[in-house]
């Protein structure tokens, strides 16, 4: 496939001497840039009493620093045709703003004074702790199967950081304090913990000076301490029935995976694919549109560092219990472990790997991001660019054997949503 | 490189050049013989095209079959994917999975879609399956009823939605007559009733060349995407187009609550607002600039408010729904079950501010900063600028409109905003839709109107 493939990207990168690395890709076709800075450093970092503090420095990390006051961060932004926002994961934090490209000095001053030192109020610190504690009832806990990531992670992962959900527990929120913002942010918010990618209608010199100037007087910190992985594959299934305030019963699916960027992931991609993309996937097609048992059937992967985790998403049609759509999801599974697929099938998923591959490059905030997240989680972007490449010498054999090895019933987290009655 | 970093001033911002002109980008547009309007936007950073065929009707005209028809225009979009009488819908699915490309159909209350995103290289093949799709589709009753059970079940889980509910309350309150009141996807108890004969009918009135809008954008050239529209479309046989029915105005007194019970709720969806303008209003512009300060960004007045002075929210917004022939305006936040009401109180007191005081100078230059700057953003993909042309041809808007944009907004002064929020926003006369926990919210909401419960808001 890759014959056709033609992307027009420039690309350069620099180290500063205090560590921190920058990616640069010129696009000129608006007078526009995006700025994505990525910290090595998300909610597995976290100690287990004070979950949730890398998401709620997220949120302060736009409430002030040492030459801006609380609040104008976001008012010089907007005020200049500016947006931000920023995202935590398990292993990442990423922070983006775009700008016109001729205030792109704008830019830099503003994301790097951040680093420069942490200038967080005690008030700013108890508003926002307010601010998560609603986004959490907002985006899980008013939500039908809302709890899902809070149910599985804990039967998923014993040791690791990844037991928590990102957001962190709602006592430990509530319980966080100023200093571990503080702390948390001395220990990870280093040059040499950061990627920062800018991508528009920039020059790479004048980019590369601007960038020293603001970012190059930042002290490198300590190197890191890490957290030795030591979670493994679950052994034994781990069942188990949640009774909620939902209309409809919902089957729920975890499998344990390889960690991004392995071969075996990329595999995994392929399988995903031929469990759910489109209208003819093996999902669709026969859960919801043949038997008529489910009103959604999809399956996602959550990439990960150290392991990453295939989800399986049922909704029951009213009237079908989760037992049946259980045992339809180990049929079709079944079938392929024992070798019934065709060649087609993987063909069809790797068509549609190619056309989302493209997605990638579309946006230049999502550029951007994707950069700075290739670089920060594989050392280099070109994984980004390559990937595509993957895909090619994956075979039937791959996807038959990957699926014999790791979704096995006794390998996965089954979870049930069942209404009141 | 020598940096002299000790000596660098932080203390004060980056003195930057203004930001630069941006053209709206060329495109090509033509319209044939029997009414179809074309656009194609050639870009050829990625080798990928897409075509989006866009037919002016949608919940707007479920009511020319009567009140129980709400829900025909989503269902007959949703069922354009879903077989023609050459490929039944399993074969189409086959098809456009095997080439790696999507489509979708779907409808809002003024259009209605049908796209296909696909590699350059496959894409003349599927184009020709999706035009058939489009024109004729086999509407097998087989594929009807169970289109109608996916639509059952969905409605049946919106129940779960706290946003779902307050926008039931919200729509049907502040729309009396307009379709605009209606749900896109219908009620339950229409859904069940409709059938194949129903379905033809409303393709058949509504889904006229007269009426369809063609987009192709990516990397094609102008000439060969005409080629391939005039190769499928040119004989699609020219049919007056219809008169629209013209609901009656709909009129707002004064301020009224609604509670809808969400179970196990931890918080209140709030919407509140009243009817607001068509999108040909001639005070566009200092609508978008006055609705932009009071809610549109992230430092507008309501979401500092709420979220970063008092905490009280994740975020809180603000806008207009600007539709063909009527429109809305909105608030929207959710909060925890017990502040709900201190939350709507402030809402309620920053639309009195807006409206009795003018804002200042520097707020609105921060409000036309912001949304010239980032209106380049827009311009990103060609996905986006067709979107943007499109609704120039949906909703008749001046063929200068974008191309004026950044003049139009900075001409907007303090005067105009008094006046449109003069004009335009009347926080005596809201309709407040909460879904969340009835007692709560009936307990403290009667300090400001009478609360009504609304029950069995999946027939509403």
């Amino acid at each position: 496939m890759s014959d056709n493939i033609k992307l027009h990207l420039d690309i350069k990168e620099f180290e500063l001497p205090n560590g921190m690395k920058v990616i640069m890709s010129k696009r000129s076709e608006l007078p526009i840039m995006s700025m994505n800075m990525t910290f090595y450093v998300g909610s597995k970092d976290e100690e287990e009493n004070k979950t949730g503090i890398a998401h709620l420095l997220e949120h302060l990390m736009f409430e002030g620093s040492p030459n801006t006051g609380k609040g104008e961060f976001d008012e010089i932004l907007n005020n200049n045709g500016g947006d931000s926002n920023a995202y935590t994961s398990w292993d990442m934090t990423g922070y983006y703003l775009v700008l016109p490209s001729t205030k792109l000095e704008l830019g830099l001053w503003l994301d790097s004074d951040r680093l420069t030192g942490f200038g967080i109020s005690e008030e700013s610190f108890k508003v926002q702790q307010s601010v998560v504690l609603e986004e959490k009832l907002q985006t899980q806990d008013n939500v039908p199967y809302g709890s899902l990531e809070e149910e599985s992670s804990g039967r998923l992962f014993k040791t690791s950081g990844y037991r928590w959900p990102v957001i962190g527990f709602k006592d430990n929120i509530e319980n966080l304090k100023l200093s571990d913002a503080e702390d948390f942010f001395n220990r990870f918010y280093k040059p040499n913990n950061a990627v920062l990618s800018i991508v528009g209608d920039i020059d790479y010199s004048e980019t590369e000076k601007l960038v020293t100037k603001y970012y190059g007087g930042i002290e490198r910190g300590e190197k890191i301490p890490r957290k030795k992985f030591t979670d493994g594959y679950l052994i034994k299934e781990n069942s188990s029935t949640i009774i909620s305030d939902v209309q409809l019963p919902g089957k729920f699916m975890f499998y344990l995976i390889p960690k991004i960027g392995s071969r075996e992931y990329y595999e995994m991609q392929i399988l995903n694919k031929i469990f759910t993309a489109g209208e003819s996937s093996k999902l669709y097609n026969e859960m919801v549109y043949n038997s008529q048992m489910a009103n959604e059937a999809e399956s996602m992967i959550y990439g990960m560092e150290h392991i990453s985790i295939f989800f399986v998403n049922l909704i029951a049609r009213k009237g079908v219990k989760v037992e049946e759509l259980e045992m339809k999801f180990d049929d079709i599974l079944e079938r392929i472990k024992n070798g019934n697929i065709s060649d087609e099938e993987i063909q069809k998923a790797k068509n549609k790997l190619e056309t989302g591959y493209f997605a990638k490059f579309s946006s230049s905030v999502f550029l951007s991001e994707k950069l700075s997240e290739y670089k920060t989680l594989f050392g280099n972007y070109e994984s980004l660019i390559n990937e595509i490449n993957m895909y090619e010498s994956i075979n039937r054999n791959d996807i038959i054997n990957i699926s014999n090895k790791y979704l096995n019933k006794n390998q996965r987290v089954n979870l049930s949503y069942l209404p009141k009655e | 490189m020598s940096v002299d970093y000790a000596n660098l001033d932080r203390s004060k911002p980056p003195v930057v050049m203004k930001s630069k002109d941006v053209k709206f980008p060329a495109y090509f547009e033509d319209k044939l013989h029997n009414g179809i309007k074309v656009f194609v936007i050639e870009d050829d950073k990625l080798p990928l095209i897409s075509v989006k065929f866009v037919i002016k009707t949608g919940t707007y005209d479920d009511l020319a079959f009567g009140e129980d028809s709400s829900g025909l225009a989503s269902l007959t979009s949703d069922l354009l994917v879903k077989g023609t009488d050459k490929m039944n819908a399993v074969e189409v699915a086959e098809t456009i999975d095997f080439h790696g490309a999507s489509i979708s159909g779907g409808c809002e209350y003024d259009a209605t879609y049908l796209s296909l995103t696909s590699l350059k290289k496959y894409f003349t093949g599927l184009f020709d399956i999706v035009s058939d799709l489009l024109m004729n589709p086999a509407f097998l009753d087989e594929e009807v009823e169970r289109e109608k059970q996916q639509i059952a079940n969905s409605l049946l889980s919106c129940l779960d939605e706290g946003s779902f509910l307050a926008e039931r309350g919200f729509k049907k309150n502040v729309y009396e007559n307009s379709p605009y009141k209606l749900n896109i996807e219908g009620k339950i108890s229409s859904v069940n009733i409709f059938q194949r004969k129903n379905i033809k009918e409303f393709f058949d009135k509504f889904y006229l060349p007269g009426n369809l809008i063609i987009a192709i954008v990516g990397d094609i050239k102008s000439s060969d995407a005409i080629s391939l529209i005039k190769s499928k479309f040119d004989g699609w046989k020219k049919k007056s187009v219809y008169d629209r029915t013209i609901y009656k105005k709909d009129s707002l007194t004064k301020t009224k609550v609604f509670a809808i019970e969400k179970k196990g709720a931890v918080q209140s969806e709030v919407l509140l607002g009243h009817l607001g303008v068509d999108r040909k209003n001639p005070d566009y512009f200092p609508v978008v600039a006055m609705n932009t300060l009071l809610g549109g960004y992230f430092t507008s007045r309501i979401n500092k408010n709420l979220r970063e002075i008092n905490g009280y929210t994740y975020g809180a917004r603000s806008y207009f729904n600007f539709r063909k022939h009527s429109g809305d305006f909105c608030v929207e936040t959710s909060v925890e079950n017990s502040l709900t009401y201190n939350a709507i109180k402030e809402i309620i007191s920053e639309l009195d501010k807006i409206k009795n005081e003018y804002v200042t100078v520097e707020e609105l230059e921060s409000v036309k900063n912001y949304l010239t700057g980032s209106y380049p953003l827009q311009l990103e993909t060609p996905n986006a600028i067709a979107n943007k042309i499109i609704n120039l041809e949906l909703y008749g808007i001046e063929k200068d409109f974008y191309d004026t944009f950044i003049s139009k907004i900075n001409a907007v002064t303090l005067e105009d905003i008094r006046n449109v929020s003069e004009k335009y926003l009347h926080p005596g006369n809201l309709v407040i839709s909460i879904a969340g926990k009835v007692e709560i919210i009936k307990e403290t909401m009667e300090q400001i109107a009478q609360v009504d419960v609304l029950n069995n808001i999946e027939e509403l």
